[in-house]
């Protein structure tokens, strides 16, 4: 199940301002506390942030609400996917997961491809690619794709899987659900 | 007894330090202050909130408002009310002359001075500026429409270096104006500043044991802002000021802040400043300066 998130309407429940940008650490903290809510509420496998009604979104609140939610979101089951960013947002957002080692999937538009934002290995962005364009596959079906050998394809999984980038389900590697 | 101490006639950042060997902040002297800008001719916008800030700082310290003579000529006093560094620098100095009632203007004052106490204050700050910005930096400055946001992220970075650091308030203001001595060219100047404990006090709990005797105002802000060191040891913090290095280094923009007794600079190519000034008379808090310049045709 796909729970969207608008972080406007968040930001307007979490703060008395009557901008829509996201700004400022204590902020970026309420709205995260929201959207954890919001997720653990709906017991939904994928959570989908939408920034598109979004105005500003500085280095402090996207550390506060990005970094600190896939944080938090490591040990659960779920996935978190961004949605609706301009560049600067995109930006900014990079800027954060690298500084702390993370990495975030951005949908661009609903069916296309998702990418990747923040810190992770080119293999991995590979390997992320082919999941979400193909389907569920094995490390042995990724290694033959690539031309890489097969510890070097269940790396590149195992980076996205503890990312929860992918899901596994025995020896697959499933795409996000998005639907 | 009064202690006066006079305006430079151009108050900018360069003349800031001479203001502030004349405040002597320090002194145990128990004769009141009288800051005299009779004679100012302009002010930028870092002088502005610095005057406020002295004042600040004076009330702090000794429990009374110094006094304050207003600029003699009448262009330079509506300036200021334009500014809107009267309507502020009346609960914090004792004023001494006639002060113009006139509303802010939005042509060149993207930002009047506006006060910084907590996170509501950045939200206002950010929000007033977008339009404005959008204006001065596409329409004057010949800046990529991008460059605005950009521009918005670099002004609530550094309003939060108040809220999260200084321990008080403070203020910004932005202003476009044009640089005629030192670039030849229009600028976007945002200021801010706070007499709060500065940089130096903020990060000794982290940073002073690894410095030893080299410890210092100096020291400190090369470690916030050269390092990306927080007092937080959470390695997310920390990332406002690179923030604000990122977006200028993209657009050319320059960064110096003040703070104690050292100031720090990140000195672009069009600039002469000197990148780090130690030893000078000290002054409380911090206080930012963000100089984003009109670009040149090449496209970037």
């Amino acid at each position: 199940m796909i729970h969207t998130i608008q972080l406007d309407r968040i930001l307007q429940g979490a703060v008395d301002t009557p901008y829509r940008d996201l700004v400022t650490r204590p902020t970026g903290a309420a709205v995260r506390r929201s959207v954890e809510s919001s997720i653990s509420e709906a017991h939904c496998v994928t959570a989908l942030l939408d920034f598109s009604a979004v105005g500003l979104l500085d280095f402090s609140c996207a550390d506060e609400v990005v970094a600190q939610l896939l944080l938090g979101a490591r040990s659960g089951k779920g996935h978190v996917l961004l949605m609706g960013l301009s560049e600067d947002q995109s930006e900014a957002i990079d800027h954060v997961l690298r500084n702390r080692h993370l990495v975030v999937a951005v949908l661009p538009r609903p069916g296309e491809t998702p990418f990747l934002l923040g810190a992770t290995s080119p293999e991995a962005r590979n390997a992320f690619r082919f999941v979400h364009e193909v389907g569920p596959c094995t490390v042995a079906d990724l290694a033959q794709e690539m031309n890489w050998d097969h510890f070097f394809a269940l790396s590149a999984l195992q980076e996205l899987a503890g990312h929860r980038l992918v899901g596994v389900d025995r020896d697959y590697y499933r795409p996000i659900p998005l639907q | 007894m009064t202690r006066i101490v006079e305006v430079p006639a151009h108050l900018d950042d360069r003349s800031f330090d001479q203001f502030a060997q004349a405040l002597a902040y320090e002194s145990e002297s128990p004769e009141r202050v009288l800051v005299d800008a009779h004679a100012a001719q302009w002010a930028s916008p870092y002088g502005l909130v610095g005057l406020l800030t002295a004042a600040q700082g004076l009330g702090q310290l000794r429990g009374e408002k110094p006094l304050f003579a207003v600029p003699t000529s009448d262009e330079v006093r509506r300036y200021w009310a334009r500014a809107g560094f009267f309507k502020y620098g009346a609960d914090l100095f004792e004023i001494h002359g006639k002060v113009p009632k006139v509303p802010t203007d939005e042509s060149d004052v993207l930002l009047g001075i506006t006060p910084v106490r907590a996170a509501e204050d950045v939200h206002d700050v950010v929000g007033k500026i977008q339009e404005g910005a959008r204006r001065i930096l596409a329409g004057e400055l010949k800046l990529e429409a991008k460059a605005t946001m950009g521009f918005a992220m670099a002004l609530s970075e550094a309003c939060q270096n108040i809220v999260e650091h200084a321990g008080t308030s403070g203020w910004a203001a932005v202003q476009a104006y044009t640089w005629r001595r030192r670039l030849g060219r229009r600028v976007v100047v945002i200021a801010v500043s706070d007499a709060g404990i500065g940089f130096r006090r903020s990060l000794e709990g982290v940073q002073a044991r690894r410095y030893g005797d080299r410890w210092g105002d100096g020291a400190a802000l090369e470690s916030a802002l050269i390092q990306g060191v927080s007092r937080f040891r959470d390695p997310g913090r920390g990332q406002g000021l690179a923030g604000i290095k990122r977006y200028l280094a993209r657009w050319d923009g320059k960064i110096s802040i003040r703070s104690g007794t050292a100031r720090l600079t990140i000195v672009p190519s069009w600039d002469d400043d000197v990148p780090l000034s130690e030893h000078l008379p000290y002054f409380p808090g911090s206080q930012v300066q963000i100089v984003i310049p009109a670009q040149s045709d090449t496209p970037r």
